[in-house]
């Protein structure tokens, strides 16, 4: 006997150039062809109402179709049956199972309980930290105090750091446990002065057994809030609690932070988590597209991981993809439907206004523009105005109209100035140094 | 197409149509009345090809026809105007509504590309009065599941057994499970699932004077539920039960009576508390009392305590309140009891004095 799924498939995938998206997926999605006997084809379809219309409307286009797969003359014959697709396993058969006895040992707060050790994906990128955090949730106190952790936005800081949260919650509910960021933590301070209450905020602090604070970059420049963590983190790490930080950068790098809590913040062990490559990103969609319930394949997952560099980046474009998918009715996602919708994405908007690179430019290095645009070629000013030659260059910009905006200078000057820059860079290896780069530039610089 | 009839008997019977509209159908046939004019009556139908409803109103009909009209909008407007004589008028596939100083006229559809709800309307297979439909298929229906990767739990089980039919409703995690004196007109090889859907509907039948009628056609997998002129169509459920009866319960070693209005306003007051921790509220049960209590570390807690006569071992459990809320709203008896093994057995819950109903509710395990 002939294998009807195969040969279904292929009488469907006619029938769906003939009718409309929308007919294809109510009407001929949850058809299937049961056996063919003779010159008799048996197709199951869910209801005596879908039968109903397939038979008055569409006949011709599906014996059509089934003429050249199945035969000539093949007569055609449907029954109402539900064909249960084999995704839908019905492997525990049994009610009330003991699994489905959901165990809950309520969330901490500001918490998410999903974010956990198991459901994180862990490549080359982000391992060194992953190993780190775990151990620190294993014996919280005992190996690395203060645990940091930097990388840019996207990359798993916050994921890594609630696990540690949840996993000591889970094992010692009764550790006193303070997952806050530092915009929360300026604000504890800044009310409990307000109020006169700074007593009992600082034996708040002081007494807990893990303090997680995510985001400290933001402390920078708050001298009393600094203080306040200051003393906290000293008697917290002489009782052996735990700390946790996360930063967008390396302490070090952290500008207007006092320098006895950078040595403090470097005194345990610091790790970074860099993007997410290619295969982790890959990975990171398998295990979203499963909390959203949907079945993503391994290469529609590599279409989606082109498009999108961090993980937020990349949820997004899968939610997009999951709710078009809910509005068709599909709960497969395939790689048609993903590049459909990932085509009108709109390409990521690289493009600067020149005056706006200017601009950022003299922000960051603190220089007017006037003065960037002089004829001076004092030392503290070449640099800056070889950086925005350069970064005007890569937008594409000719060398005499980069010569204009910037005073009126001689393509020339122009041309060495961009190639000093690109030697620099050469030698340095990356865009990065100075922790600048393009996009630096082209955003507003704080 | 031209027909006058009574707008409010007209709304009466959409508003129940309306259920089995799809919401966001991809074919727009399916967000469609279908009218059919015949002597004497008009017939209006609507499917989402998964339930289809059909009702009939008399009407005075001075010329036959079929056509389709945006249901959405057909029912928008009806709800909106005062009950009064309309006629609806076909002129050049423009559907034309006229009332009282009203004038409203819709584009319509082909009336060939709406399926047709069922052939044969199978063999007549249990006669019931409104009232015993009322009793027996609320307090089951509701446990069914609405959304399931186990096509079986969408639908309620109607089983035979020697006394009469048995009905069964499950969602994994609550079990409704009723015993009724109803017997079917022949017998059935196997036991059938008659989509949940179906089931819900019954309560919406307005008429209490007309016996409600199941069909079954079991070539076709198809069934039919009518009370006088509204048929309800739909498709049986072509999936295993689940094996229910492995976890009916044995005797229980706490028993205790409680009011069902008490209990309800308890849980309510507390799941307030329990609405950031996935619902749980918890039972303590004691000789003369049972302690419903519910806390969330962020917000606070509270507990309730409400009379009851307990029998036999103190005891603790844990539920997602809106199971409790659903099968306390959905009773209308007062005097309950409440049975429970242990924190990890599912408690029950019963009617003093009516052996015929159980519900099952999952406990959740709680630590600490």
């Amino acid at each position: 006997m002939r294998d009807c799924k195969s040969i279904w498939k292929a009488v469907l995938s006619e029938i769906e150039l003939e009718v409309s998206r929308a007919n294809f997926f109510t009407l001929f999605k949850q058809t299937h062809l049961l056996s063919i006997e003779g010159s008799v084809a048996t197709i199951a379809a869910p209801s005596g109402m879908i039968i109903d219309l397939l038979q008055r409307k569409f006949f011709a286009i599906i014996k059509n179709a089934s003429d050249h797969h199945i035969g000539n003359d093949t007569k055609i014959v449907f029954v109402p049956k539900t064909v249960v697709d084999e995704i839908v396993d019905n492997k525990d058969d049994t009610l009330f199972s003991e699994e489905a006895i959901k165990t809950t040992v309520g969330h901490l707060p500001r918490v998410r309980p999903d974010y956990t050790f198991e459901n994180m994906a862990v490549s080359g990128s982000n391992q060194l930290a992953f190993v780190s955090a775990t151990t620190v949730a294993k014996s919280p106190g005992a190996s690395y105090n203060p645990l940091f952790i930097y990388g840019p936005v996207g990359v798993g800081k916050t994921h890594l750091m609630q696990s540690v949260a949840n996993e000591v919650y889970s094992k010692k509910p009764n550790t006193k446990i303070l997952y806050t960021t530092s915009e929360e933590f300026t604000n504890d301070v800044v009310e409990a002065i307000r109020t006169n209450t700074t007593g009992r905020m600082k034996k708040r602090f002081r007494e807990l057994d893990l303090l997680i604070i995510d985001d400290i970059q933001f402390i920078a420049g708050k001298e009393k809030v600094q203080e306040e963590l200051f003393h906290t983190f000293n008697i917290l790490v002489d009782k052996s609690s735990q700390i946790v930080l996360s930063s967008d950068r390396h302490p070090s790098e952290i500008k207007m932070l006092e320098k006895r809590l950078i040595s403090r913040f470097g005194g345990g062990l610091t790790v970074d988590i860099q993007s997410p490559d290619f295969e982790l990103r890959c990975a990171i969609l398998l295990i979203k597209a499963k909390k959203y319930g949907v079945a993503l394949s391994f290469e529609t997952a590599k279409i989606i991981a082109q498009k999108a560099l961090d993980a937020r980046g990349l949820e997004g474009l899968l939610l997009r993809i999951v709710t078009e998918a809910q509005n068709k009715g599909v709960t497969q996602i395939d790689e048609e439907m993903a590049s459909s919708v990932l085509s009108f994405e709109k390409e990521q908007d690289t493009g600067f206004h020149p005056e706006e690179i200017i601009e950022n430019v003299c922000t960051f290095y603190k220089v007017k523009q006037t003065q960037l645009k002089s004829p001076k070629r004092d030392a503290f000013l070449v640099r800056p105005r070889q950086i925005a030659m350069y970064l005007l260059k890569k937008q594409g910009l000719t060398f005499v109209e980069i010569g204009h905006l910037l005073g009126g200078r001689d393509h020339t000057t122009i041309m060495h100035g961009v190639e000093k820059i690109e030697k620099i860079i050469e030698q340095r290896g990356n865009m990065d140094f100075m922790g600048l780069n393009l996009q630096t530039f082209g955003k507003k610089v704080d | 197409m031209l027909v006058s009839l009574l707008s409010d008997k007209l709304l009466e019977k959409i508003t129940l149509l309306n259920h089995a509209v799809s919401q966001r159908a991809p074919l727009p046939i399916l967000s469609s009345f279908l009218l059919e004019a015949t002597k004497g009556k008009l017939i209006i139908s609507a499917t989402d090809l998964e339930v289809g409803i059909k009702a009939e109103i008399a009407a005075s009909v001075e010329k036959g026809g079929k056509i389709t009209v945006p249901a959405k909008n057909f029912l928008d407007l009806i709800t909106n105007i005062k009950d009064q004589k309309i006629t609806l008028e076909l002129e050049d596939n423009v559907l034309k509504l006229k009332g009282v100083g009203l004038k409203a006229s819709f584009q319509t559809s082909q009336p060939e590309d709406f399926p047709k709800l069922y052939e044969q309307k199978g063999d007549e297979i249990l006669r019931l009065q409104k009232k015993d439909a009322e009793k027996f298929f609320k307090r089951v229906s509701f446990a069914a599941a609405t959304d399931s990767t186990r096509p079986a739990l969408l639908g309620v089980l109607f089983e035979i057994e020697k006394d009469g039919l048995v009905l069964v409703a499950t969602d994994q995690y609550r079990l409704s499970y009723q015993k009724t004196p109803l017997k079917l007109k022949h017998d059935l090889e196997k036991p059938v699932v008659v989509p949940g859907r179906i089931v819900k509907e019954l309560s919406f039948l307005k008429d209490d004077k007309e016996d409600i009628i199941f069909y079954l056609s079991l070539g076709n997998n198809q069934v039919v539920v009518s009370q006088g002129d509204v048929e309800i169509v739909g498709r049986l459920i072509d999936a295993d039960y689940p094996e229910y009866q492995k976890i009916m319960p044995e005797d229980a070693n706490t028993k205790t009576e409680i009011d069902r209005e008490q209990l309800l306003n308890a849980i309510r007051i507390c799941s307030v508390f329990a609405r950031e921790t996935a619902n749980i509220v918890k039972f303590s049960l004691e000789k003369d009392k049972l302690t419903v209590s519910a806390n969330s570390p962020q917000v606070g807690e509270d507990l309730v305590e409400i009379e009851a006569k307990t029998i036999g071992e103190d005891n603790e459990i844990a539920f997602n309140a809106k199971y409790l809320i659903d099968v306390l709203t959905t009773l209308e008896e007062n005097d309950l009891v409440f049975e429970m093994t242990g924190p990890l057995n599912s408690g029950v819950f019963k009617v003093q004095g009516d052996n015929s109903f159980l519900h099952l509710v999952m406990p959740i395990r709680i630590q600490g």
